[in-house]
């Protein structure tokens, strides 16, 4: 094949120009052999700029690019989509930044041309070693599992469910609603009662895009973004275990979570002595309007104890001191004869009607006890005792009943099942995303998604959010009728020359590599691999290589960029 | 540095103590005869004369005639043990009990080789034995009888001799491993030439003298303290080994200049229980060049020798194996040219061991240091500010 090679320097605007001499790298890289053309433009990367080199590379019938220009983050898809239009392989193309890595940082005009022409040189020497690589299309399915029943996973399944789009939902217990089906009441300011969690479930029921496997579990899940396996194994009623595989194109977690175990810190009484409930134990008791000791007789004061398993788990849970704050409120308004003390660490009430919600509680005559640190709870003869320390002194109440409010704690299994999708877990054993901030509900494993409290303690409203999050992603990701291409720049592995030392599956990232294990070799999955190059720096062998960053490829590029 | 070198070895209390006025080879042998009778086990691999020749090899013995042969102890180390036991087992699960009679640097090979899926070793019972060392090859092929004799002579004493193998003068772990490395150790020191002792390492060699009739209601003590004492000497013996081959290879100069009558034959690297790779960089053709690039680096360099990369063999070579070298002295004794390849290497990778607390071989679990990586691994390379408020303890 003839090698002509276009080079094209972009001026960006004054940006290029200002630092670097253009006519001059324009002037050192026509003396290039191999080097068809060199041209300099102002905005490649205007509706001009694409034209104008969409029509060079026709007419100069060129076999490589090279521009010259900003980072590559802003516009190698760009001219790669030009090439593309233009009958070139995109992947015959090559970006090199002369605008962040030299015009940007250095001040001295010289030497900044001179870095430029170094840069450029290299990139043409790197071009000539490109293949053109071929993308790829892959058939998609766009049916989602969601994991878990709960409130997050029901509003995820509602909005995902529909003509083109079937939902799979698993549930290990018996019913659909999850923890807040065992709710009293949801905060008064945060909307209305209870019924609105059933009227989500019995729309799920009655969906006829909806799977509904109740008494069901994961067992494994194999595949990638729109082609997933899993296998799911629901108990039936006699003891046994019934096992079926679905196909998918997403999977959605929302595990949800646990309470965290009372009886672990002797501190909190719980288990120990009389009359120490736990929050659930007493929703349940608000849920049958029947507030009593277990002497039967009814309770004349109420202690809430905030922040059990705070210390212990190291976060903060976030929904507790509201739902103290509402049990305070419905003592208060359905039994004002009992008294009720708050014994408080520190306030978690971040949203708006938060506040207010307190000062009400203040006004019906809750006491708020500040604590620094609960000491212990024990009995004392029909009187539950607490003692703390405020200010390094010691305090004590005594009451009837206390109720401590345990911490959120990731679900049981959340290990097996991380395991299972090969995604990774936080320091407090919650599910971890890809980034707290800017990715706040994917995994590093393409097409599996996470929601609500699975990730860490929320509250209603929050998880609801993060569900249609995961919605988003997938309405964006899946598109029935289309295809997806996956990444094309990817690790492949030489069969010969791997050993099956197996280095290469405990750094990647993604879950892309597995064994053969009749042959004994390490096998890349091209529709998972996103092409990172872990691998290729692990293997001791020097087994692997990134098709779009072959040894030859780097050398002469590093080469150049050096000499 | 995130290796924490686990807890101490620890060495059970309680053995079986054997009489060994049969011979002590004689003794070993018979045990595994009994093994192998008593269906313990399908096979046992273990070196043995060829015969009616001097030449040792390794060979899975089923046939209990043939154990007339077999050599627990051969004066040579011919090929290394964990490549042997490596080329055996590599290829899949064994559902036959195999038991594989080896030296501890074998052992402690066939280890690394056990993490880097190169050995597997399901259903492979390991027993190590108190080692000597071994005699160079070299000497042993041009005068077999008499090397054989000054061999046996060692074997009675436990003394060091001039005439092992130098890294086999200087070797740390001539003994018991660890718990998780071997099954079960024989030791020979102790009531030397008169006992032998059975130290089960693992609860499978327990389990197997148990079988075997033999229990653990012996006290293991007279082995332990002979041994320590081989041990002490040995550590003096090694300071004074790496000072001086310090001195002399006080430079990037000083070690090419040993390296200088390599005659590219990569000897070192085919006998290398570590390097497990199916083809060497170095005999690939990724490493030849179109005679102009030639043309050019030697008109850079002034001169250029061939063939090109001999320097960078051995450096690429001590780079990927150097972490896991467990000085057993295969190189050295494979080179024609004697270049002291092992003493070079062992001197290396004791300095390399020591920077992550790894000792290769050592246990089944520690992870190879380079496929563990913690945040805070060499910070004082990293961010030197934040390494100085954890220095005094490590300074120590």
């Amino acid at each position: 094949m003839n090698k002509n090679i276009g080079v094209y320097v972009c001026e960006c605007g004054p940006n290029i120009p200002e630092r670097i001499d253009v006519d001059k790298v324009v002037q050192e890289m026509s003396s290039m052999d191999e080097v068809k053309t060199v041209k300099k433009f102002n905005l490649m990367c205007s509706n001009d700029g694409k034209k104008f080199l969409k029509e060079e590379i026709e007419k100069q019938k060129l076999s490589h690019v090279v521009v010259a220009a900003c980072s590559p983050k802003d516009h190698e898809k760009t001219f790669m989509s030009v090439c593309q239009e233009s009958g070139l392989n995109p992947y015959l193309f090559q970006l090199v930044n002369i605008r962040e890595q030299c015009a940007w940082m250095i001040p001295d005009k010289e030497e900044a041309t001179s870095k430029a022409v170094k840069y450029i040189r290299a990139g043409i020497h790197r071009v000539l070693y490109h293949n053109p690589l071929k993308k790829k299309e892959i058939e998609i399915n766009t049916d989602v599992l969601v994991i878990g029943g709960g409130l997050s996973g029901i509003e995820a399944a509602l909005s995902l469910a529909g003509p083109k789009r079937k939902v799979h939902i698993i549930e290990k217990t018996d019913s659909l609603g999850g923890m807040a089906a065992d709710l009293s009441q949801v905060l008064p300011h945060q909307g209305s009662k209870m019924d609105l969690i059933k009227k989500k479930v019995e729309q799920l029921e009655s969906s006829e895009f909806v799977n509904i496997n109740t008494f069901s579990q994961v067992k494994e899940v194999r595949g990638f973004l729109g082609n997933f396996e899993a296998v799911i194994n629901t108990h039936s009623g006699n003891g046994g275990v019934e096992e079926k595989e679905i196909k998918i194109g997403a999977v959605i977690v929302a595990t949800g979570f646990n309470l965290f175990d009372l009886k672990k810190n002797p501190i909190y009484g719980y288990g120990e002595a009389d009359n120490v409930l736990n929050a659930t134990e007493f929703e349940d008791m608000i849920n049958s309007e029947k507030i009593l000791l277990k002497s039967g007789k009814k309770p004349k004061s109420v202690a809430l104890v905030h922040c059990a398993g705070r210390k212990e788990q190291g976060y903060c849970s976030k929904v507790c001191c509201l739902y103290n704050l509402k049990f305070a409120h419905y003592l208060r308004d359905h039994h004002p004869d009992i008294e009720v003390k708050e014994l408080v660490i520190d306030w978690c009430l971040p949203h708006k009607q938060d506040q207010s919600y307190f000062e009400e509680a203040k006004d019906k005559g809750v006491d708020f006890i500040r604590m620094d640190e609960l000491l212990k709870t024990k009995s004392t003869g029909d009187q539950i005792q607490i003692e703390f320390k405020t200010n390094d002194k010691s305090h004590s109440v005594s009451v009837d009943m206390a109720v401590v409010a345990p911490a959120m704690v990731p679900s049981e299994d959340t290990t097996k099942l991380a395991d299972i999708l090969n995604i990774p877990l936080d320091k407090s054993g919650f599910f971890k995303e890809l980034h707290e901030m800017l990715d706040p509900v994917s995994t590093p494993m393409e097409g599996i998604y996470l929601t609500g409290c699975a990730l860490g303690p929320k509250n209603i409203h929050e998880s609801l959010t993060q569900s249609h999050a995961t919605s988003g992603k997938i309405f964006s990701t899946l598109v029935p009728g289309r295809k997806i291409e996956p990444e094309v720049k990817v690790s492949e592995i030489k069969e010969d020359l791997c050993t099956g030392c197996q280095t290469c599956l405990s750094v990647c990232f993604y879950g892309a590599i597995t064994t053969d294990s009749f042959k004994g070799v390490s096998v890349v999955n091209e529709a998972i691999c996103r092409g990172c190059g872990n691998c290729v720096g692990s293997c001791p062998s020097g087994a692997i290589r990134s098709k779009h960053f072959t040894y030859p490829q780097l050398y002469q590029e590093v080469l150049d960029a050096l000499r | 540095m995130s290796h924490q070198k686990k807890e101490e070895t620890i060495i059970p209390e309680k053995g079986t103590v054997l009489s060994a006025e049969k011979g002590t080879k004689r003794v070993i042998l018979d045990i595994l005869k009994k093994a192998l009778a008593e269906n313990l086990f399908d096979a046992v691999l273990i070196p043995a004369q060829v015969p009616e020749t001097e030449a040792y090899s390794w060979i899975l013995l089923q046939d209990e005639s043939l154990f007339e042969w077999a050599d627990p102890l051969p004066p040579v180390m011919t090929v290394q043990g964990g490549r042997a036991l490596s080329s055996f087992s590599k290829n899949g699960e064994l559902e036959q009990n195999i038991a594989a009679l080896l030296r501890p640097c074998e052992i402690r090979a066939a280890i690394e080789l056990f993490k880097l899926k190169q050995v597997n070793l399901k259903n492979i019972t390991l027993i190590s034995l108190d080692c000597p060392g071994a005699m160079p090859l070299s000497n042993y092929m041009s005068d077999p009888q008499k090397t054989k004799k000054d061999f046996q002579h060692i074997l009675e004493k436990w003394e060091n001799s001039e005439s092992l193998r130098p890294v086999c003068q200087v070797c740390q772990h001539f003994s018991f491993i660890d718990g998780t490395a071997a099954d079960l150790h024989i030791g020979l020191l102790g009531d030397k030439n008169k006992n032998i002792t059975l130290i089960p390492s693992s609860p499978k060699g327990k389990k197997l003298l148990d079988q075997l009739e033999f229990g653990t209601k012996d006290s293991v003590e007279k082995w332990k303290t002979e041994k320590q004492q081989l041990a002490n000497e040995k550590i003096k013996r090694i300071d004074a080994f790496n000072r001086e081959w310090k001195k002399k290879i006080n430079q990037a100069n000083g070690f090419f200049n040993e390296f200088n009558p390599c005659i590219n034959c990569h000897n070192c690297m085919n006998v290398c229980p570590m390097c497990y790779c199916q083809q060497c960089y170095f005999d690939s053709q990724a490493i030849n060049f179109k005679p102009e690039a030639y043309m050019q680096k030697a008109e850079q360099k002034g001169a250029l020798r061939f063939p090109l990369n001999t320097m960078l063999f051995h450096i690429g070579r001590m780079s990927h194996m150097v972490l896991s070298c467990v000085s057993c002295g295969a190189c050295e004794d494979a080179c024609p040219v004697s270049i002291p390849v092992s003493q070079l290497f062992s001197m290396v990778s004791d300095q390399t061991q020591k920077e992550f607390k790894y000792t290769p071989g050592m246990n089944r679990e520690d992870a190879l240091p380079l496929q563990d990586f913690t945040e805070q691994e060499f910070c004082e390379v990293e961010v030197p500010d934040e390494c100085h408020e954890k220095a005094p303890e490590e300074a120590k």
